[in-house]
Order: structure tokens, then C-alpha cells, then sequence
């Protein structure tokens, strides 16, 4: 059996070959730390412990790698999880066993739902100990097996070197993905001779990790739909974000004027501003997006997977459209839509493709037609008497976009302020929008922001959270403030945990179980973590106090108490179509509570 | 309202008839690393996959192994089934296997209660089928069987008469016919 090499092989392999390097005998904990280097890793978030001890000997001898103590190993693989979506890089974070590692779960498992790349190094008890029950023994292989791309339980010393630079390429090729490494303690400590060259060892990865080819017959369908199409629309999810194709997706666009639909982990990857963009779609996009789709004879779907928060009720999704869809996954084809025109490609070189292939088109009834019906919605929207006294969602996202001019990233948690911020921040930076969206981890924001402040030190960061979120991963203000990183937290403070509280509304008859919340003192809180901290209850301190946050040095949190009841508008239910919308004025109207 | 008449509907996974499936042979080829098999299987309950046999044993390739599943499911069920087991990493080629196309065999071990003077009955009964007699004592004969599951279990009914003991199978391994390789790349 052969198994195609493929030229990218000889490219990868090509970076570790350099000569004849000096064999030495180090310890497993060097060589780990050797191949990390290798890699060209600068940061890790971690968390020491009795079987990653020989591991946290040996890291302070490479001074180039730069080890950020969490306050909690969850918010290790959040914070690495935000240094790759920000970076492009692969973000590490290191635990040791048993509860270490179990506590690196939640973000494993929600890097794997949105396919960003990360490698985790796990001790684990001494080789004689597996499988014993031994103290702080867990059987991480088998806890991360469904929530990784790969994982490794390195059994021979011989064997570190590769298992690293395999992880790292696993992680970063094809669909990106969590990878974990298990290190028993002993092969920390146990010494062999380290030849950097023979450090790969396996041919394996590279057919996970090669790029598909790009299928002519299917190009040439997918542009004769798109010629033929009446009522097009591209939807755009994270793939075009994590392969980079921004200016593609637009030369596409343009060419073609399709209008353009983001997905939540899209968003940023096409400039709001654009007279093509439309929005978001699904469970809270706006209704002229859900309508279009509705209405659609053709969607071109580009690095999105149709989750279930996007389709609503799949038989009513998209009733009149063909599909082609492209993505670098071959699996996702077919998975919820039955695509026309499958295409397994890398977004950036399908896009490139397809813009050559198609003719220019000109949809400028269609676009008229979707602009009148967003703005009838907006219409509708502004009869919506709110509370002026409180700060509001969106007044918040405007000062933080105005006092940044646009530049900042936004990290937002899980719940309504994410809605609110997906929906109403006007995003122009490309990958300017960071969040949990397969998963819905709540506590993600203030740890993954530490990580995109920490990979992109020059651009203005926000954590948006609500006063629940917050409350999850909190301690990292401790780690932000040892090591002065400066992110800046907005929390939409309503007291509740308000999405839950929204649904219980609208679905469980005001039956407000267990989502009233109380918090801390934020202010209090942030001076006895060091910070500065300040509370806006009024609307029109919102500007100053966001100003005030961006000429203060480190991390500075404002806790906006804003409107308890405020909803996400408009709303499908879940398992609705999603062309049958709960909109604010129908609330209002038919007492929909 | 559209030019183009809406696709002829079939079903995602998402709406694929959980029921209504029918038999798929999957083979597939896996390193013979530690964990491996766990991925494989762990996937297959993962996404709902309902394995009805389940097969491992060496191949003709040094360090892997080759893994035969017999699952009922419907042909898309089957076909995201396959992709997805196509990015376990240890997973090295699958192949869907139509009956029509496959040598499918199983291996069966059927202890059956006996009394000395039906003995010879149970054996010439096993006969008809192919089946020999492997254990012979007083009180019980155990027929080994080899053939499709269909068979298999026609045995098993007629032997239900005697009384079974014990049935052991090894479920469906099962290959191309003629000369074709089931390996391409």
C-alpha cells in the first residue's frame, strides 16, 4: 500500500531538516521544550502539578518561552484558544494530570466546535502508575477523545519529539482542531539522545493535514448556478475567517453582487459597512436576513457548517435554494442541506476559483428588494419604547467602537450581550470578533481576551460579558493583573442570566427558575485584584467612562447596569422555521409573554 | 417566485430516517495503535450509528488492522458515517462494501444440549448446513458454522428444538470478489 506523499510533505519536513544538528542527550522535559521552540511557540498558558513537574524544571531554561500562570486550567485552554483565533497561530497550554487536565475539558471542547488550533500538553502519572488508579490519575486519552482532532499518549521517550511536531500540524491543517499530548512523568524525566532532524517520524498526519484539490467539474457547476441565479446569497462562516480568504470572499461579492450573509464565528470576515453585507442569520438575526433566505434560489455557502442555531427547522430552511457549499471538511457535505454542488476545498482557493469562473452579474432588484424589507424591520424597531434612564447594549458597543475607531477586538461570552454585540457592533476589522459560538461557553471571554490581547499586544481588546458569564472565569483578573495585560471589560450587567431568562419568558411562562443573579461589587472587586473598576448606571456616562477606560493603563472593568428585561429581538423558537420570528412589536401586540 | 425548481428533497443526517435503513459493510484499515480501535468505535456511538457486528483482526498489512462493521442505517446515515471515520487519524482507508460486490462471512460456535442418542441427528442436521461438530460429550454437541448471518441463523432456529446452550459469533468479515483490490491508493 502507498500512501501519497504529497509535496506539502517535503514543505513541512523541509522546516525541520537543517542540516546536521548536534545530537545530545536531554531529558524528555528538554526535548519537549526543544520541539516547542521548534515550533516557534512564544506563549503558554498552564498550570503546575505533581506529574508536570520535571516539565516546569526545564521551561525556565528556554527563556523564549514565555509561561502565563492561569488561576484555573480552564481558562489556560480559553486563553490559547483566543491567541489562535486572533493569530492564526497555535495557541499551547499546558496542565498536569487529573484535574488539570479535566479542567482543560470545556475549552478543548470548544476549540473542537469551532475548529481553532490548539495543542494541549497534559502530565500524566509515571508509565508503572497507569491504569492503577493512581493519585491524580485520569484516563485523559479517553476523557479528550471525542472533543479533540487527536490525541497522543506518548509511551517512549523516542517518540516526544515527533508526537509534538505532528500535534502542531494535526492542529493547524485541513479543519483546524485541539490536539492533546499526554506525557507520562517518567519520559519527562528519563534522558535520550535528541536529533531534532529525526523528529518526524510519520506519514500519517499529512493526510489529515494536506489541503484537498480543488475539483474543476464541480467549479464549472457551481459557476453556472451562480450565472443562472436569480436570488443568490452567500453565506459566510468562520472557514473564510480561519483560511484567511477576506479579500476573496469580497472579490467574489463584487463580481457577482451577491449579497453576503455572516454567520455568528463569520462575522468580521466581510466589512458591515459594505453596501453587499447583510447580516446575520438564524435564531437572532435580523428578519430581513432569515426572509432572504427564505427566499433564496441559490446559496453559496462558504466555510459554515448550517448549525442547527442557523437553520432552525432544517426542512424550512432555505425551501427554494440550491446549495453549493464549500468547505476544507468533506464531512460536512450533505450533513443537515444536501448540497447541489459539493465543493471540499480550502475557502480561500475555492473563492479565488469561482470568481474567475463566474460572469459578472448584476442583482440590483434583488438587493433593492432585501433592503426594503430591513428597512420595514427597522421601522418596526424603533416604535419600541425602552427605559432611556439605563445604559444600552448598543450605546455601549458604539462608544467602545468610536473610542477605538473601529480597530479593537471584541471577545464576547455566551448569552444576550453576545446577540447584542453580534448584532449591533459595526464590524469592518476582519477578524475582529471573537467568541464561543458551537459550544456556547459561558466564562470564555475574560481568559480568551487575555490570550488575543496577548497575541495582538497593539490592538485595543474588549471582553463584552454578561454578569453571569463573568462571574465563571473571574480569577483571571489575578493573572491579567500579574501579567499586565490590559483588556479592557465591558459587563452588561442586567441581573440575570438573561437568555435564559428571555426563553423562560417566552417559552416557560415568565417562570423566572433560578436565573435572578447577584454579582460582586465590580468596583471593589477590580481594586482588590489591583485594577480599576467602575460602575455606569446612567446612559450618558456611557462615553466617558469607555474614554476613561482606554486612557487608563491595564485592565479596566466597567460594570454597566443596564435595563433588567431588555430581550434579543426578534427571536425564532427553537425548531421553528426561521422565517417565523418573534419580533419585538409582535410582543407588545399579542402579549407574547 | 424562482427560476429554479427546488432540489428533489433527500434527506440531510440531520433528517435522515433513523429507521427504514438498510445493511452497509464497512471495511476499514486502521494502524494498530493504541487507541485506535476505541476512536472508531467511540465515533460510530458518537453519531448513532447502529453497528450490528463488529470485526477486528490482523490484515495483510504489517501493523494494521482491518475492521469490518455491519451497521443498518440509511445510505446518507452511511455516508457521513464514512467521512467522519475517514478523520481518525489512525484510520488509514474505508471502504463501503455492497453485499453484491462482497464475500461476507461469519463464524459461529453453537452448543447445543444432547442426549447420546441424538448425537448423530444434531451432526447430519449441522451437515446440511456445513457445519461440523467441534465438541462431542454426554450431555452436549457444539457445531461450528461457517456462511452469511442469514444461515447462521437458520441454524439456530433449527437447533432450538434441542435446546441451546451457548452461541458464540464472530460477525461478519467480509471481502471483494474477483480480483479487484479493495485498497486504491
Amino acid at each position: 500500500m502507498v500512501i501519497a506523499a504529497s509535496v506539502s510533505y517535503k514543505q513541512h519536513a523541509g522546516a525541520y531538516q537543517q542540516g546536521e544538528e548536534d545530537a545530545r542527550e536531554l531529558s524528555g522535559s528538554q526535548i519537549l521544550c526543544e520541539a516547542l521552540v521548534r515550533e516557534g511557540v512564544e506563549l503558554l498558558y498552564g498550570y503546575p502539578g505533581g506529574a508536570i513537574m520535571p516539565f516546569y524544571d526545564a521551561l525556565t531554561s528556554y527563556p523564549t518561552l514565555r509561561h502565563v500562570l492561569v488561576r484555573h486550567e480552564q481558562a489556560a485552554a480559553h486563553a490559547a484558544d483566543g491567541y489562535a483565533r486572533a493569530t492564526g497561530k497555535v495557541g499551547v497550554c499546558v496542565a498536569t494530570s487529573g484535574p488539570g487536565a479535566t479542567n482543560l475539558v470545556t475549552g478543548l471542547a470548544t476549540a473542537f466546535m469551532d475548529s481553532t488550533p490548539i495543542v494541549a500538553i497534559t502530565g500524566q502519572v509515571a508509565r508503572a502508575f497507569i491504569g492503577r488508579d493512581s493519585f491524580q490519575e485520569t484516563d485523559v486519552i479517553g476523557v479528550t477523545q471525542p472533543i479533540t482532532k487527536h490525541n497522543f499518549l506518548v509511551r517512549n521517550i523516542e517518540d516526544l519529539a515527533g508526537t509534538v511536531h505532528e500535534a502542531f500540524r494535526l492542529a493547524l491543517g485541513g479543519r483546524p482542531g485541539p490536539v492533546l499530548i499526554d506525557v507520562p512523568k517518567d519520559i519527562q524525566q528519563n534522558k535520550t539522545l535528541y536529533r531534532p532532524s529525526a523528529s518526524i517520524n510519520s506519514l500519517e498526519y499529512f493526510r489529515a493535514t494536506r489541503s484537498p484539490e480543488l475539483s474543476p467539474t464541480a467549479i464549472a457547476q457551481a459557476a453556472k448556478l451562480i450565472d443562472e441565479a436569480q436570488r443568490p446569497v452567500i453565506m459566510s462562516g468562520h472557514g473564510v475567517i480561519l483560511s484567511g480568504a477576506y479579500d476573496e470572499l469580497r472579490a467574489f461579492a463584487e463580481k457577482t453582487t451577491i449579497p453576503v450573509i455572516t454567520t455568528l464565528l463569520g462575522l468580521s470576515a466581510f466589512p458591515d459597512t459594505h453596501p453587499l453585507n447583510l447580516g446575520m442569520p438564524g435564531m437572532h438575526g435580523p428578519a430581513h436576513v432569515n426572509r432572504a433566505i427564505g427566499a433564496a434560489d441559490l446559496i453559496v455557502g462558504v466555510g459554515l457548517r448550517f448549525d442547527d442555531r442557523v437553520t432552525g427547522k432544517v426542512s424550512e430552511f432555505a425551501p427554494h435554494a440550491r446549495i453549493i457549499h464549500i468547505d476544507i471538511d468533506a464531512s460536512e457535505m450533505h450533513k443537515v442541506k444536501v448540497a447541489a454542488v459539493p465543493l471540499v476545498a480550502d475557502a480561500k482557493v475555492a473563492l479565488a476559483a469561482l470568481t474567475e469562473a463566474v460572469q459578472p452579474a448584476n442583482h440590483s432588484v434583488w438587493l433593492s428588494e432585501l433592503r426594503t424589507w430591513e428597512a420595514q424591520n427597522s421601522e418596526r424597531s424603533r416604535d419600541i419604547k425602552r427605559d432611556q434612564q439605563y445604559p444600552d447594549p448598543t450605546s455601549i458597543l458604539e462608544a467602545i467602537r468610536a473610542e477605538t475607531n473601529g480597530e479593537a477586538i471584541i471577545v464576547t461570552d455566551v448569552g444576550q450581550h453576545q446577540m447584542w454585540t453580534a448584532r449591533h457592533y459595526t464590524w469592518t476589522r476582519p477578524n475582529s470578533h471573537i467568541t464561543s459560538g458551537g459550544l456556547g461557553t459561558m466564562g470564555f471571554a475574560l481568559p480568551a481576551a487575555m490570550g488575543v490581547k496577548m497575541g495582538m499586544p497593539d490592538v485595543p481588546v474588549w471582553a463584552v460579558a454578561g454578569d453571569g458569564g463573568i462571574q465563571m472565569n473571574i480569577q483571571e483578573l489575578a493573572t491579567l493583573r500579574q501579567q499586565g495585560v490590559a483588556v479592557k471589560v465591558a459587563i452588561m450587567n442586567n441581573g440575570y442570566l438573561g437568555m435564559v431568562r428571555q426563553w423562560q419568558q417566552f417559552f416557560h411562562a415568565r417562570n423566572y427558575s433560578e436565573t435572578p443573579i447577584t454579582g460582586p461589587d465590580y468596583v471593589k472587586l477590580a481594586d482588590a485584584y489591583g485594577l480599576i473598576g467602575m460602575r455606569i448606571t446612567r446612559r450618558e456616562d456611557v462615553q466617558a467612562a469607555i474614554h476613561t477606560a482606554m486612557e487608563t493603563e491595564g485592565t479596566v472593568i466597567i460594570d454597566f447596569v443596564i435595563e433588567p428585561e431588555s430581550n434579543v429581538y426578534p427571536m425564532v423558537a427553537p425548531g421553528s422555521g426561521i422565517t417565523n420570528m418573534i419580533e419585538e412589536s409582535r410582543e407588545e401586540d399579542t402579549g407574547h409573554d | 417566485m424562482t427560476k429554479h425548481a427546488a432540489p428533489p428533497w433527500r434527506a440531510g443526517q440531520v433528517n435522515a430516517p433513523q429507521d427504514g435503513g438498510r445493511s452497509h459493510i464497512l471495511v476499514l484499515f486502521a494502524n494498530d495503535q493504541h487507541g485506535a480501535l476505541d476512536r472508531i468505535v467511540g465515533l460510530l456511538r458518537r453519531r448513532r450509528s447502529n453497528m450490528q457486528t463488529f470485526a477486528i483482526g490482523r490484515s495483510e498489512i504489517p501493523n494494521v488492522v482491518r475492521i469490518t462493521v455491519v451497521m443498518n442505517d440509511s445510505e446518507v446515515g452511511v455516508e457521513q458515517l464514512v467521512e467522519q471515520l475517514r478523520k481518525i487519524v489512525d484510520v488509514r482507508h474505508i471502504v463501503n462494501l455492497s453485499y453484491a460486490q462482497a464475500v461476507a462471512r461469519e463464524l459461529a460456535l453453537i452448543k447445543v444440549n444432547s442426549t447420546a442418542s441424538q448425537q448423530s441427528e444434531i451432526i447430519e442436521l449441522g451437515a446440511l448446513y456445513g457445519a461440523h461438530a467441534v465438541d462431542v460429550d454426554q450431555e452436549t454437541v457444539t457445531l461450528e458454522v461457517t456462511g452469511t448471518a442469514d444461515k447462521v441463523e437458520k441454524l439456530v432456529a433449527q437447533l432450538q428444538s434441542y435446546g441451546i446452550r451457548e452461541v458464540a459469533r464472530t460477525g461478519c468479515v467480509a471481502m471483494t470478489r474477483g480480483a479487484g483490490e479493495i485498497i486504491k491508493e
